[in-house]
């Protein structure tokens, strides 16, 4: 019997222009936390990956764990994009939908001016 | 199971990681922008794509606008000379002054025009729609994208950290290219050849003569040359017809580097483009009345240095990473190869690790696949290459004249020959050569198969 | 650290990019108003290579490494600002795109002495980007030594691009200049107010 060709859709994403996928980029300045963490499997990690482990424990953005950790940009977001696919790390969405929205704008300014 | 990395989202690097993932391959895709960004931006190319190229597509199922697009049938052929006859190039010394700058403005005529069809069509879908929809696709087909503009201090770390089995540079306009060493025994040239002005737009109108899409270019002697390409673009969240115009100028021409250096907005770059067309290609200019730039961003200018380079990247801890389509190949676009060596490269490239699933990607491996590839890229190469030249071969002229002869007559064995070593540059071998070319005219144009006698 | 022990416990992230040539004043700036010292990446990053010669920035077959700073300041107990400086090679783009990505307003500092070197940042935020962006007059050792207006002409500003001057080594000026980005970001990007049921009568 033959199997039923399927046809690939017309991606909706140049329709809409919105995103289709949920998984959260890692922006520099991306949340990386871990929920729940598991000392074995650190010790099983290789290095690099156990070093950001370890170094997320803390809560962190990408950025600053690439810097602590002393790995590339590039390295570091692999490892905890595989770490994030693996549910070892929490990488955290944008609370507010935009860095436009009105409410974060507002929190960042009076934040701000509390400085000034 | 293979793990393959590959830095770039364009037309090689997508369809690559596209492939790969269908055969079950564990692929990541480094991307320096998103696909809002991607569609959002700029065009990047003029993006042709002949039948061999499209029909590759067609197989991995990414032809999702094959319907939309508008199907190119026919290469239509043009020769502008100014009033006066063919310039002596060697008169003009320094850079000549561009239309926008004279007071005086002739416009050229048509010396020689005709049409070669094509058994199968034609297709332009800009690369703005293309790559940021096969970006979100790779995404929702499994492959890991990762959003970093890669830097060789990257891929160095990158290919040392063992996450790979394979690394793959599809970025051509970045600084990786410089891992690549310039293959000078392939590159006989060290500058850019031709200053490139590109725009898209809509509200031409069909050359009444034969009212349908195709792709009509024009020689134009002493300026360089002339493109008008119809496509299909972005039009807001959705998608319109389009004609991509493009000017290809000689550096030292009306239309060199100079004629582009001023910076432009949208409207005032089409206005120029038009008067460029009113003075070099008026029958293009009739039919350009009510031209509008298609979206905020629509313009590309710039040059490419014609360069082939040594496939093989080797990084300061020991990796190796493999060079892909116009990382390894960069054509001038006046033969309008670019994405098409782009398909063939990712095409080739993928059949290869496919069959090496089980071995090891290594240097022999690398320069195999790069090889392969060279098969398919050689003869693009010389082709466009030869065509940078700034007037055409004698054995040349006389093969244009004889396909004018044979569309006059409703006989477009030339022309067609022509439109099809195009889509397939192995061919055109009878073209090239002087000895083949009279061997071929002397089979189907006989009265020009030999040069005239000189002038005493 | 963030404190976020608590996995649910979500507290916001928020950037704000600071751009300008070399000189102009980025690292300054990120101290002054940054919690941590400011993280230099070229000191993490020169195991892969030797640093490049920015007076050669086509040399071939180099590998390079970028570099930019960032700080980060708390604002309140669940919301952090991250300011990164970028680096100042124009070769770096793709690297601006990434720290642009996601941000809430850019400022591009600019030092009256040395004009033409902020004008590729200056570039990109008008051509490349679709971040908001202020233009701010680093005050060197508290003085200026140009007027506004011909720093706005200098560059050739659009009127539509707010220009502020001010001391990138004082916290509270520096607070009051981000004030500045986020302001007109909230200006730039304000969704036209949702339909009236009726049609406002003319004042």
């Amino acid at each position: 019997m033959a199997t039923p060709r399927t046809h690939p859709k017309v991606r909706p994403y140049v329709l809409t222009g919105g995103r289709t996928v949920t998984r959260h980029r890692l922006l520099v300045h991306t949340l990386v936390t871990v929920p729940y963490y598991d000392p074995g499997l650190a010790a099983a990690m290789l290095p690099e990956a156990r070093t950001l482990y370890e170094q997320a424990r803390d809560g962190c953005s990408v950025a600053e764990l690439s810097a602590l950790s002393g790995l590339s940009l590039g390295v570091t977001r692999v490892i905890v994009s595989d770490l994030a696919a693996a549910q070892r790390v929490r990488v955290h969405a944008e609370t507010y939908g935009s860095p436009f929205d009105r409410r974060l704008l507002e929190r960042v300014r009076d934040g701000l001016r509390a400085l000034a | 199971m293979p793990h393959i990395l590959i830095v770039g989202a364009g037309q090689s690097g997508l369809q690559l990681g596209l492939n790969l993932l269908a055969a079950g391959m564990d692929v990541t895709i480094m991307s320096a922008r998103t696909p809002e960004e991607i569609r959002g931006g700029s065009p990047t190319s003029t993006q042709c794509m002949f039948q061999p190229a499209l029909q590759i597509e067609r197989d991995l199922g990414l032809n999702f606008w094959e319907e939309q697009c508008p199907k190119l049938t026919a290469q239509r052929y043009n020769l502008g000379l100014p009033p006066d006859g063919y310039p002596d190039a060697r008169q003009t010394t320094g850079e000549a002054a561009p239309p926008w700058l004279r007071t005086e403005v002739t416009p050229f005529t048509r010396a020689i025009r005709f049409t070669g069809p094509w058994e199968h069509y034609t297709q332009s879908v800009d690369q703005r729609i293309k790559m940021s929809s096969w970006l979100a696709e790779f995404e929702n087909r499994g492959g890991t994208v990762i959003y970093q503009g890669v830097m060789t201090s990257d891929l160095d770390s990158l290919t040392a950290l063992g996450r790979y089995d394979l690394t793959i540079v599809a970025a051509g306009k970045g600084e990786l290219v410089g891992l690549f060493d310039r293959d000078a025994s392939r590159s006989p040239y060290d500058r850019p050849q031709r200053a490139l002005s590109c725009i898209y737009t809509r509200g031409m109108t069909f050359d009444p003569e034969y009212q349908d899409w195709a792709v009509s270019f024009a020689n134009i002697a002493g300026v360089g040359e002339f493109f008008n390409m119809p496509g299909l673009t972005v039009d807001g969240d959705g998608m319109q017809p389009c004609n991509i115009l493009l000017f290809a100028g000689f550096p030292e021409g009306p239309l060199g580097f100079h004629a582009w250096r001023e910076r432009l907005s949208p409207t005032e770059h089409l206005d120029r483009i038009v008067r460029a067309m009113r003075e070099y290609v008026p029958w293009e200019a009739d039919l350009a009345g009510d031209i509008e730039i298609t979206d905020p961003r629509p313009s590309l200018i710039g040059g490419y240095t014609p360069t082939v380079r040594h496939p093989i990247g080797h990084l300061p801890s020991g990796g190796l990473v493999l060079g892909m389509g116009d990382v390894v190949v960069a054509n001038d676009p006046i033969t309008g190869q670019g994405a098409n060596n782009a398909a063939h490269s990712a095409h080739i490239y993928a059949r290869h690790i496919i069959d090496n699933a089980d071995g090891r990607y290594d240097e022999a491996w690398m320069q195999a696949t790069f090889d392969d590839y060279w098969n398919y890229a050689k003869h693009p190469t010389v082709f466009t290459n030869a065509m940078l030249g700034q007037e055409p071969p004698e054995h040349v002229g006389r093969i244009l004249a004889a396909a004018q002869a044979g569309h006059e007559a409703g006989k477009p064995v030339i022309a067609a020959r022509i439109a099809y070593g195009y889509t397939t540059p192995s061919d055109l071998g009878w073209m090239l050569d002087p000895d083949e070319a009279n061997k071929y005219l002397a089979e189907v144009a006989p009265e020009f198969a030999t040069p005239a006698p000189a002038n005493p | 650290m963030v404190s976020a022990h608590s996995p649910e416990h979500s507290t916001t992230t928020a950037k704000i990019v600071v751009a300008g040539g070399f000189g102009a004043g980025k690292t300054t700036l990120v101290s002054a108003i940054s919690e941590i010292p400011p993280i230099n990446t070229e000191a993490w990053m020169t195991t892969a290579g030797t640093l490049d010669d920015p007076l050669e920035p086509d040399s071939d077959k180099s590998t390079t490494t970028v570099a930019m700073d960032f700080g980060r300041r708390t604002l309140a107990d669940d919301l952090v600002l991250y300011l990164f400086g970028t680096p100042g090679q124009q070769r770096f783009w793709p690297m601006w795109d990434d720290l642009c990505r996601g941000a809430s307003g850019a400022l591009v500092l600019v030092d009256t002495r040395h004009l033409d070197r902020s004008f590729a940042a200056v570039n990109y935020f008008e051509n490349d980007s679709t971040v908001p962006f202020v233009v701010g007059v680093n005050m060197f050792h508290g003085e200026q030594t140009h007027r506004l207006d011909a720093v706005r002409q200098a560059l050739s500003l659009h009127e539509s691009v707010p220009l502020c001057a001010f001391d990138a080594r004082d916290r509270a000026q520096v607070a009051g200049a981000l004030v500045g980005v986020v302001e007109h970001s909230m200006a730039r990007t304000a969704r036209p107010a949702p339909p009236r049921p009726m049609a406002p009568a003319l004042r």
